[in-house]
């Protein structure tokens, strides 16, 4: 649902501005969309802020927590520079791209407003796979690799919309795990994006 | 900078016991705000002229940005798991 109503906003933006509609009220919002930012990133902070038994869990798996989530930083990261030098783009701006982690609500319109329109919706196409394909990745990598590996494409989403799917197909501890690995990467994704963008 | 600052008063905010009610309520603002961005960009691109003519060359572009970050993640994560972390499955 979440998923159908992100792309009826972006088909419903494209065909307004394309059919070039004026309407002083959206004009508004489309001409103040870092204050809307500013509200989600709010937002999402009382999100991470209400986790609760965050620290306990975080003591009983010691460094352990840590691992995946550099895992698939690194992994993410690296994937950015090869796509940069792949399509001749500035190293910067394709590890910002990938540093999305499958959040292409938030890497989509923060690229889109800090780098351009083309490099904001490659972040949010590209992110946007990345859960989509996620559904489909995950019953093979359980399968066929390991539980924790799961949690890899599945990036900062492993903690809401990809849970359901690591419910179904891993153990508890995975999806303990899970839900760590989607708040530390959720908290990287804005970093990343301001650090790689930074990268001369 | 300032989303950070942003999101860390967020944070501390989100400690606060009684807004533990309003959780439902945040995760509707929090995709309120998402599409409003998301029809923002949309709007943004669809002015621009010639994007449904790059739109294709964007399409592969984005295709080659999810597979190769998500590859190198997974395999990344494998190794690390394997070696780190044994008891699985």
């Amino acid at each position: 649902m979440i998923v159908f109503l992100t792309i009826l906003s972006l088909v419903s933006g494209l065909v307004y501005g394309y059919f070039d509609v004026e309407s002083s009220f959206i004009s508004a919002i489309t001409q103040n969309t870092h204050i809307v930012l500013y509200i989600l990133m709010f937002s999402v902070g009382i999100s991470i802020g209400m986790y609760d038994g965050i620290v306990q869990k975080i003591r009983e798996y010691h460094i352990k927590i840590f691992i995946i989530p550099i895992g698939i930083i690194i992994g993410s990261l690296l994937g950015g520079i090869i796509c940069s030098m792949i399509v001749k783009m500035p190293v910067g701006h394709g590890t910002a791209i990938a540093s999305g982690l499958g959040w292409y609500s938030l890497s989509g319109a923060t690229i889109s407003k800090l780098v351009s329109a083309e490099a904001g919706s490659i972040a949010f196409l590209s992110n946007l796979m990345r859960e989509i394909f996620s559904f489909f990745i995950i019953p093979f990598l359980a399968v066929h690799f390991n539980y924790y590996t799961c949690i890899a494409p599945a990036g900062a989403t492993s903690e809401d919309t990809t849970l359901p799917v690591m419910l179904k197909y891993t153990n508890e501890e995975t999806v303990v795990l899970s839900v760590l690995n989607g708040v530390i990467c959720s908290f990287c994704v804005p970093i990343l994006i301001s650090f790689c963008l930074n990268i001369k | 900078m300032d989303i950070l600052i942003v999101m860390c008063i967020g944070i501390l905010v989100g400690r606060v016991s009684i807004l533990r009610r309003a959780k439902k309520k945040n995760e509707y603002l929090s995709l309120f705000c998402t599409f409003i961005l998301i029809f923002s960009m949309g709007v943004m691109l669809g002015k621009k002229d010639h994007f449904f003519e790059e739109l294709s060359s964007l399409g592969l572009t984005s295709f080659l940005f999810f597979l190769i970050p998500t590859v190198l993640s997974i395999g990344l994560v494998y190794w690390l798991t394997r070696v780190f972390m044994k008891k699985d499955k």
